[in-house]
């Protein structure tokens, strides 16, 4: 493993990055409208419910870290598309770069753009609603770090289905994380939704993620037990989503790497 | 040692019972410092076999190796010391020129980046393009780009698929001279395919005629010219051109009138005696023009199946 040639599509993203205008929106754009949105509506709320101000916390903070596993899921499958839609994936392939590389770059990525995205909104919270996250910050550790498997291996399982299906299906690149927000128990606990939703909740890593994050702001108590079982299921489902990958992409280069677009 | 050696090497698209075959067990070598033409009319294998040669493509079977090392088990060590150029694939459009072989140069490892591109902006003349962006180039721009980036990591081996298409006719003849004196000066060896033949007579040693995914000739383009027999003798007769199409009609020759001008198909031994008739049947004429076979109209003979 090469780290210049990590490096190298590293730099060929940031360069994409700095000169789109799509991602740079994507990247601060939606987080404040969220913010501003749901802030408000929580806002409201908590001054008809007077003592409920945790509420706001729980709503600020979710809506943020939400942006952990939406961003590393987009970065790694939308920059994939991108070398779809360039037609640059026989480029890169041309050259000595192997795949193992190209999934730590765009792992990297994913958790730059995390970062930079996670930071602004933490910001705009704060200056909004004077609401700091990082009060939490330890205990919030751990969560963040699942958050990004979570989004990692979504990542790559859409970029899985792209490569074997190409640019026609690229609209689960918006759209397959946040099928998962409903059972993720973002804003509200796995307990109030019917019983089969409950079951594909458990079965998500995020859910545990949300619900301990709660407990954290509420309780001020780091359930453990919700940290290994999160990890537990994203490491399982990271080793199922490089292997597709894996899968798909000696698959793409069975039908040549030059063709698919 | 060959740069390159083939063995057996085939391509099959779709499932095992009813599927294309796009190249069938072909084989061939590219020695040190060689530039062999990779020629066939379009549908014949070309591109697929560049692609498996580059490892984008994974042959159904056969063997390829450079240097004696096999490309499938020493793929990273090989492809640092390859380059591909092709007009099938884009660079990011969104990317200046300057960004592309930026990112790209990182891909390969090469010693001094900065003065390695320094080198290859002055060779390729690009340094008005470096901050546009490549969409924002011209076809001819485009392929210069592409050029420039198959040149950057010093390659020991370079595919180039169409590397002229686009260009105008003095850059063209610019980058072929720039490709022999990489050649002469680095011992780069060199695959290239072209539709343009006079191109392949200019620059190549050796050429390979592939037509339905198999290799039909592998000779020097000379030597392939030769195997068509047919010279065209053109001649502007000062005298009835009826006289000159009863004379050939008479002793078999094949002829075209094409406007005052008559030409008259034979072979190339034959040449010398029917000038001689001509004279002694006193068929004056004020013009003549003898085009000998060359490698297109091999080309041609060969892309529409004709036997020769």
């Amino acid at each position: 493993m090469k780290l210049h040639r990590i490096f190298a599509i590293f730099l060929r993203h940031l360069y994409n990055f700095r000169r789109s205008f799509d991602r740079l929106s994507d990247a601060f754009y939606w987080p404040t409208i969220d913010l501003i949105i749901w802030g408000l509506t929580s806002s409201y709320f908590v001054s008809l419910a007077p003592g409920t101000a945790n509420i706001m916390i729980a709503v600020i903070g979710g809506i943020i870290f939400w942006v952990i596993p939406w961003r590393a899921q987009y970065e790694v499958t939308v920059n994939v598309l991108v070398d779809l839609w360039d037609k640059n994936l026989a480029n890169l392939f041309v050259s000595p770069l192997k795949l193992s590389e190209w999934v730590i770059s765009l792992l990297l990525i994913g958790l730059v753009k995390s970062l930079i995205s996670v930071a602004f909104a933490s910001l705009v919270a704060f200056v909004l609603y004077k609401v700091n996250i990082f009060l939490y910050g330890f205990y919030l550790l751990p969560f963040l770090i699942l958050l990004l498997m979570f989004g990692w291996w979504i990542g790559f399982m859409v970029a899985a289905i792209l490569l074997r299906f190409g640019s026609r299906v690229q609209t689960l690149a918006w759209t397959v994380t946040w099928a998962a927000a409903p059972f993720s128990a973002i804003y509200f606990p796995v307990s109030i939704l019917p019983d089969w939703a409950q079951v594909i909740a458990r079965l998500l890593p995020s859910s545990y993620i949300f619900e301990g994050g709660r407990q954290v702001v509420f309780q001020h108590t780091l359930n453990w037990d919700y940290v290994w079982i999160s990890f537990g299921l994203n490491v399982l489902y990271l080793v199922i989503a490089l292997f597709l990958f894996s899968k798909s992409f000696n698959g793409a280069l069975r039908r040549g790497l030059q063709g698919i677009s | 040692m060959n740069a390159l050696e083939v063995r057996n090497l085939t391509k099959k698209f779709g499932p095992p019972a009813g599927g294309f075959t796009a190249v069938d067990q072909i084989s061939f070598e590219l020695g040190e410092g060689e530039i062999l033409g990779f020629l066939g009319p379009n549908g014949a294998g070309k591109t697929t076999t560049l692609q498996m040669l580059v490892g984008t493509l994974t042959p159904t079977e056969g063997e390829i190796s450079y240097f004696g090392k096999s490309l499938f088990t020493n793929r990273e060590e090989i492809l640092d010391q390859l380059n591909y150029s092709t007009t099938y694939t884009n660079l990011p459009w969104n990317l200046s020129v300057k960004e592309n072989l930026t990112f790209i140069s990182y891909l390969y490892t090469i010693k001094n980046r900065k003065k390695r591109l320094e080198e290859i902006v002055e060779s390729f003349k690009l340094q008005d393009l470096m901050k546009q962006t490549v969409g924002s180039l011209s076809a001819g721009q485009k392929t210069r780009v592409n050029l420039a980036k198959a040149f950057l990591n010093y390659p020991k081996v370079l595919l180039l698929d169409e590397p002229t298409a686009s260009l105008d006719p003095d850059i063209a003849k610019y980058l072929r001279d720039f490709i022999l004196n990489q050649r002469k000066e680095y011992k780069i060896s060199i695959l290239f395919t072209s539709h343009n033949m006079r191109e392949v007579e200019e620059v190549c040693d050796r050429v390979i005629f592939i037509n339905h995914g198999k290799i039909i000739a592998n000779d020097t383009p000379l030597q392939l010219a030769k195997k068509i027999d047919a010279t065209e003798i053109e001649i502007l007769p000062e005298s009835s051109v009826a006289h000159f199409l009863k004379f050939c009609e008479k002793n078999k020759i094949s002829t075209e009138v094409a406007g005052k001008h008559i030409v008259l198909k034979v072979k190339e031994k034959e040449v010398a005696g029917l000038l001689r008739d001509l004279t002694n049947e006193k068929l004056e004429y004020s013009e003549i023009s003898i085009n000998k076979p060359t490698l297109e109209d091999y080309f041609l003979k060969v892309s529409m199946d004709k036997p020769l």
